[in-house]
């Protein structure tokens, strides 16, 4: 595939950036007080509520938005949609760095992080357990994004005159152009293992997760709904470019790239329906529970099949950015039910995340903007205008 | 019977090179699962007087600090890290009854089908250990125990996973456990799951006014070491009521289907493969170069 991307090279110190960066100097203070007083030093967290906003929204939600890598890919490399492959570098920026963000704050939220490399020493493998699956998944989808984010950063040095990294680049390039489909795929399989994983880890909390949220069916449902999320962040993430560069955005790739997206969602929330109907949790409807439920699926499902059939939908930037946003919220609320909010605490036990677990899912989401305007900045990641 | 699963997976993973499949089933087969002679412990909630000896030996042989807001005693309400067992009280008008809580040492845990190191393992004499030179700390044992069993030190900066051990040291010793030694009135009694199953059935006959007819971790999640007897119905004590059905089966069943011999996995990254080809042919003219640059 062609790619015509060419670097910013803009100011970059601009009111936002400048706020980024004071998140992340205070979410620096908050990690050295949780790795020097542990973690009952700046969570709520307690024995009756062992994972909280870290594990919901830095991971599980992190690694759900981060979905727009492997299904951009997918559309690209797979499908052979090569009008879309403007859309590719970004995703895959934005993956690698949710990914390895969502690595971070597993290191920050495991209490005994100085032995994270455990579940890679071939002794300690457990083939039974999802918590395994997702960590050598993530590390190795995090390995694959680098490489598949390395012509980017190659492109860039081969341009250079002399030097080391130019001499690097100018090797490394043709070989990874040869051998990077091998990644590329190996990047979709790896991809929905774990997304359907990160549904699994749920299964064992069958007496303590509110029946409207836990089925058997969650691996599948985790994959499809990261699955239909993944389109609606490449929109977000491009039209959020477009703004913090002031480019024109790219509305013709958006609305296409959407056209997909209410066939994922109408399977989804069939999926959920039937789970409903089928395992007979139907009168839990008529509960505060059910409310919750009819919040999420309109949010993420209901809602945006409905606009995104609208023909009046299909060629406003600024309608098919809200009916992103709209799934992605419905999508953040879907996790943080399952884990959070419809998750049972041991009686006697309550969970509100605290000003310290919140200032450092704040400092990574800093870290994410921040990162990416530095990267799309000075590397080649957005297409030439 | 964990230690055959364990070498069947380590066997298996090196020879697919990869993760797969237990041999859970095949132990089954083979009768090696019936936990006959795993040590075991029956509390009869009935004879319990709430002394707490038994909360006291238990701090004292495990080193634990005194984490009370009292200097003189701590007093938990809760299993923590510090306590791997509590004797809990529930009181209801006339009805009263002590109940002492710890790790019921399932015949198969939940917190060792999460636990993604291996820390946590069921041994085949019935206890479930923890090894923190495994442990990264996860906390999805505790996530996983139905019992609400497994504690965190989160107030330290290197913690670990605390819950009761069954005194395995002591038992290797041919000795009992701290808290059945000490107890007064024999509320707590140890020896095999058969002899205590045995015990339990006796006592509910011998005085079956007394007893609810339930002999609570005989079924409950596929069966428990522990086992409990009540003058008042578990559920009023805070014991979860739960299936026959051991807790991993069905999300092992499920895992297991997902990485079946890693099948699954391989054919889709072949199906991808395979349709990655056959679309670039007949997307030639939307799409004439390939490869990144």
């Amino acid at each position: 595939m062609k790619v015509n991307a060419a670097p910013i090279n803009k100011t970059l110190w601009t009111k936002g950036f400048k706020a980024g960066v004071i998140f992340i100097i205070i979410g620096a203070i908050v990690t050295l007080n949780r790795l020097i007083n542990g973690l009952g030093a700046v969570t709520n967290l307690s024995d009756g509520a062992p994972w909280g906003l870290w594990i919901a929204f830095d991971v599980v939600i992190g690694i759900a938005l981060a979905a727009g890598g492997f299904t951009t890919a997918a559309l690209v490399y797979v499908f052979n949609k090569g009008k879309y492959s403007p859309l590719v570098r970004p995703a895959v920026l934005t993956a690698m760095l949710g990914y390895g963000l969502a690595g971070f704050s597993i290191v920050l939220d495991v209490g005994r992080w100085w032995q994270i490399y455990n579940p890679v020493l071939p002794g300690n493998w457990q083939g039974n357990s999802a918590m395994f699956e997702v960590a050598i998944c993530v590390m190795t989808y995090l390995a694959i994004l680098v490489i598949e984010f390395i012509p980017t950063l190659t492109e860039q040095w081969r341009k250079k005159e002399t030097g080391f990294l130019k001499k690097i680049s100018d090797f490394i390039e043709p070989v990874l152009n040869k051998i990077i489909m091998f990644f590329i795929l190996l990047g979709i399989v790896v991809s929905t293992l774990h997304q359907s994983s990160l549904g699994s880890l749920m299964l064992l909390a069958k007496y303590k997760l509110q029946p409207l949220w836990f089925s058997p069916w969650l691996p599948l449902m985790f994959l499809i709904s990261a699955i239909a999320v993944g389109f609606p962040v490449v929109v977000v993430e491009s039209s959020l470019s477009s703004r913090t560069f002031k480019r024109k955005p790219e509305t013709h790739l958006l609305s296409g790239i959407l056209k997909f997206t209410p066939w994922v969602l109408g399977f989804y929330l069939i999926l959920r329906l039937w789970d409903i109907v089928y395992y007979g949790k139907l009168s839990l409807l008529a509960s505060k529970w059910g409310l919750l439920f009819a919040i999420e699926i309109s949010l993420f499902a209901v809602i945006p099949i409905i606009l995104l059939s609208l023909k009046s939908y299909k060629k406003d930037p600024s309608k098919l950015f809200t009916v992103s946003t709209l799934i992605i919220a419905g999508l953040m609320l879907n996790r943080f039910n399952t884990y959070l909010i419809a998750f049972k605490p041991r009686p006697g036990f309550s969970y509100f995340p605290s000003l310290g677990e919140i200032s450092i899912s704040l400092m990574i989401i800093s870290i994410l903007f921040v990162g990416y305007k530095i990267l799309a900045n000075y590397f080649p990641v957005l297409e030439k205008e | 019977m964990s230690i055959n699963r364990r070498n069947f997976l380590k066997v298996s993973a090196i020879t697919a090179g990869t993760l797969l499949g237990s041999s859970k089933k095949v132990s089954a087969e083979t009768g090696k699962n019936s936990f006959a002679e795993t040590y075991s412990m029956l509390n009869d909630c009935t004879k319990c007087i709430g002394c707490r000896a038994c909360q006291s030996a238990c701090k004292e042989y495990k080193e634990f600090e005194n984490t009370g807001k009292n200097e003189k005693y701590d007093m938990p309400l809760e299993l923590n890290a510090n306590n791997n067992t509590v004797i809990k009280l529930y009181k209801e008008e006339k009805e009263k009854s002590f109940i002492k809580r710890q790790c019921m040492h399932c015949n198969d845990p939940g917190c060792v089908s999460a636990c993604p190191v291996s820390a946590l393992i069921k041994q085949d004499n019935g206890i479930v250990t923890y090894d923190k030179d495994k442990c990264i700390g996860c906390r999805y044992c505790m996530i996983a125990c139905p019992f609400d069993v497994p504690t965190f030190e989160y107030d330290k900066a290197f913690p670990v996973i605390s819950k009761c051990d069954f005194c395995k040291d002591l038992l290797a010793k041919g000795s009992v456990t701290e808290c059945s030694r000490v107890c007064p009135t024999g509320a707590i009694v140890f020896g095999t799951r058969e002899e205590m199953l045995k015990e339990a059935q006796r006592r509910i006959k011998a005085d079956p006014d007394k007893y609810v007819n339930h002999i609570y971790g005989e079924k409950e999640a596929g069966g428990t070491s522990v086992l409990y007897l009540s003058a008042v119905p578990f559920e009023k004590l805070g014991m979860a009521t739960l299936d026959t059905e051991p807790l991993p089966d069905m999300a092992e069943s499920i895992q297991h289907g997902i990485f079946k011999y890693f099948i699954p996995p391989v054919a889709l990254y072949g199906a991808l493969g395979i349709y990655s080809l056959i679309s670039k042919k007949k997307d030639s003219g939307d799409n004439p170069e390939s490869g990144e640059g």
